[in-house]
């Protein structure tokens, strides 16, 4: 994937001049974390016990964050004139915003409340590694430009917030079901919904995410196909993409046939995300990709 | 003292009398004896209010406790009158074995809203009790035995034990094994009312389970019991029960989500095999196995298999001590509830004193206008008249606005009214001889 680091046109000269953008974008990038990081204590507070202070601002905290976050996005798209997703800083803060997305969806429509503060501890990583490590150059992709190219950079977003969501929801299926298989009743037990439904929510997410990672790997192998030829296969991140893909698809199969079930449904939900976000850091930090930015 | 109890002595307390007792004084026997049913209590009250030494009471009677809360003409009179309308017809020596408690002012209106907060109960945080002071005061109501104050009192009593229970998890967890099989269920199943129950044994567990499950919404319920005339009449107490016999209970297993067992016998009912062979016919959906029986009549190896999940006396046993801990941990925050509460009720018990003040200073300012807008008509034209008839009534609204809401809604201490009155010349013989 060609990416290069060129000076903007006239154009966009005056966008990078307009100093309100740069501004509130350096602003967003410090107050997002903490923002979240806010959420985490207010869920947390809520989960442990129903504090009136959390009940109250929980929900109009997590809006005005949701609201800032994709104020944040936009102005990005703005200053860099193309989809924030050119870097791997900038695709975690897309993967962070559906996750937390997802999850006010979850809570408007469930009603529920208690998973809020692990999925917010999952977006709040996200987002801390997304404006720690943000750069002050980004690349110009010029791929945006093909529409196969922006099809298979969505899904490939929406599919590892999905998986995002699965693993964040397998964790907290694996913790119930040890409390309730083992007897010993502690933290998340009476806490969290039930079996049943942290199961559909997780399952409902790994298909979600399994959907768009197929139509993401579809879509980038022709669209790799057709600007590298077959070089490409040689692409470890490809490879190791492929393989998650493998995985999940495995995972679905056995499901399905009633093989497995919730238990190891969850436990290959998180170690899917751990594949994913080591592979993200691995071949986006460590070694060279053609997928990296 | 502790620091509720500091701060309320502090508050002007409307003259408030308890006299009852309760499981710690007394045993079932004499509570039993000393409990007023529902059709009991309107009579009970009429003969109390009979009394001159009291004015307004209500009577809370449950099989836990027997209270009376009083507001009395003549203090001294007043317990002696509950004792004997009350208490004496049914135990005439209660008083003498110090069974009774009594309770003055602040003290009795805390201990109310402790008991409608489950604080006193028996179970802490049942969840009954709220259930029974509203009904206690809607008695009372009914009978005319309560007044403004008794009504306000006990209305914010109720205000305090629903807050407590909403906002704090002093009534959540199950306490009991009826009620710890639902809270388990509802752990790991969606929906209740979709849920396969069987029941293995027919007995007063089985019927405890049974009810608590019913009244959340179960609907398929399945028993299995050693000899069926106890299963039948199990089916005529519980609608819509299907009866099987027991050795079909391993192939049911199967067709069944929830199995609660608490039937007598040497060997296990249900063998490993049985449900291994079962869940490998289900389609990936949990098993909740409940063993109450003692000898165990599920086998502990069941608890290995995928999916399934094994619980006996020992475990419920912990549940219930895990949620009773729970419940503990949430007094403190109980407590913050009820001192708010009997702040408010203080507010407003307060406001009536302050009440007839406010009267008297807007009564003052009203004759002082009159008398100034009087004395300067005549230098105005009498088309201005109207005109300064509003200027000064809005003046004097205005200047007496904040005043007038501090004293009704603050607590102020009768010192501090006292105050108000000097400073206004509010002496009912002077507005007397402005007139």
């Amino acid at each position: 994937m060609k990416a290069t680091s060129h000076p903007p046109p006239a154009g966009r000269q005056l966008l990078l001049e307009f100093r309100p953008v740069q501004l509130f974008l350096s602003a967003a990038a410090v107050l997002l974390p903490l923002a979240y990081l806010l959420l985490v204590l207010l869920y947390g507070a809520l989960f442990l016990s129903r504090h009136p202070t959390a009940e109250r601002w929980a929900q109009p905290v997590l809006l005005a964050t949701l609201g800032l976050h994709g104020a944040y996005l936009v102005a990005l798209g703005f200053r860099w004139h193309q989809f924030p997703a050119a870097t791997v800083p900038q695709a975690l803060s897309v993967v962070a915003l559906a996750v937390a997305l997802v999850y006010a969806l979850v809570e408007r429509i469930g009603r529920e409340r208690s998973t809020g503060v692990w999925l917010m501890a999952l977006v709040f990583l996200f987002q801390l590694l997304a404006s720690t490590l943000q750069r002050p150059d980004v690349p110009s992709l010029h791929h945006f430009r093909s529409a196969l190219f922006a099809t298979h950079v969505g899904l490939a977003l929406m599919g590892y917030s999905a998986f995002v969501v699965a693993g964040g929801y397998g964790f907290l299926f694996l913790r119930l079901y040890r409390e309730l298989k083992l007897g010993r009743f502690r933290l998340f037990y009476g806490r969290l919904p039930a079996l049943e439904v942290l199961d559909g929510l997780m399952s409902g997410a790994l298909w979600v995410g399994f959907l768009a990672l197929t139509g993401a790997t579809a879509a980038g192998l022709t669209f790799a196909y057709q600007t590298h030829g077959l070089r490409f296969l040689a692409d470890a991140n490809v490879v190791f993409t492929l393989a998650t893909w493998l995985i999940y698809g495995v995972t679905l199969t056995l499901r399905r046939s009633g093989r497995w079930q919730g238990r190891q449904t969850a436990v290959a939900c998180l170690a899917g995300l751990a594949a994913i976000v080591v592979s993200l850091i691995t071949f986006n930090f460590i070694f060279q990709s053609f997928h990296g930015a | 003292m502790t620091r509720r109890e500091t701060d309320a002595a502090h508050r002007q307390t409307p003259p408030l009398i308890l006299v009852g007792t309760d499981f710690h004084r007394a045993g079932l026997e004499l509570r039993g004896r000393l409990a007023y049913g529902h059709d009991e209590v309107p009579e009970a009250l009429v003969h109390l209010l009979a009394r001159e030494e009291v004015a307004e009471a209500c009577l809370l009677s449950t099989c836990n406790r027997t209270e009376v809360y009083a507001l009395p003409r003549d203090e001294e009179g007043a317990y002696q009158a509950v004792v004997e309308a009350i208490f004496h017809p049914r135990v005439p020596d209660i008083d003498r074995r110090g069974r009774l408690y009594v309770h003055w002012h602040e003290a009795a209106a805390l201990h109310l809203f402790a008991v409608s907060s489950g604080l006193e109960s028996m179970v802490l945080g049942e969840p009954e009790i709220l259930g029974q002071v509203k009904q206690a005061a809607a008695i009372a109501d009914d009978v005319g035995a309560s007044g403004t104050v008794l009504r306000r009192l006990l209305a914010s009593a109720v205000t305090a034990g629903r807050r407590a229970r909403q906002e704090t998890d002093v009534a959540t967890g199950a306490v009991s094994f009826g009620y710890c099989v639902v809270e388990l269920a509802r752990n790991i199943f969606s929906h209740l009312e979709d849920c396969r129950i069987l029941l293995i044994g027919a007995g007063e567990m089985a019927e405890q389970v049974a009810r608590n499950l019913r009244e959340r919404g179960a609907r398929a319920l399945s028993v299995a019991n050693r000899g069926s005339e106890r299963a039948e009449a199990f089916r005529l107490r519980f609608d819509d029960v299907t009866v099987l016999p027991l050795d079909a209970v391993p192939a049911a297993i199967a067709e069944t989500d929830l199995v609660v067992s608490s039937i007598g016998g040497e060997e296990p009912v249900l063998e490993v095999a049985d449900v291994r062979r079962a869940m490998a016919r289900r389609t990936g959906r949990p098993l909740l196995a409940v063993d109450l029986g003692v000898p165990r009549n599920i086998d502990p190896k069941v608890r290995s298999l995928e999916n399934v999940f094994l619980h006996d006396i020992d475990s419920m046993e912990a549940l219930i001590a895990r949620n009773l801990e729970r419940r503990r941990e949430e007094v403190p925050r109980v407590e913050k509830i009820i001192e708010q509460e009997l702040g408010r009720f203080h507010g407003w018990h307060q406001s009536l004193g302050a009440e007839p003040l406010v009267a008297d200073l807007q009564r003052r300012a009203e004759i002082i206008r009159k008398g100034e807008v009087e004395a300067a008509l005549e230098r105005f034209p009498p088309e201005t008249h109207r005109h300064l008839e509003q200027l000064t009534r809005s003046l004097v609204r205005k200047l007496l606005h904040h005043p007038s809401t501090r004293l009704r809604r603050e607590q102020q201490p009768v010192a501090h009214l006292e105050l108000v009155r000097e400073l206004f010349q509010l002496d009912p013989r002077d507005d007397e001889d402005q007139r």
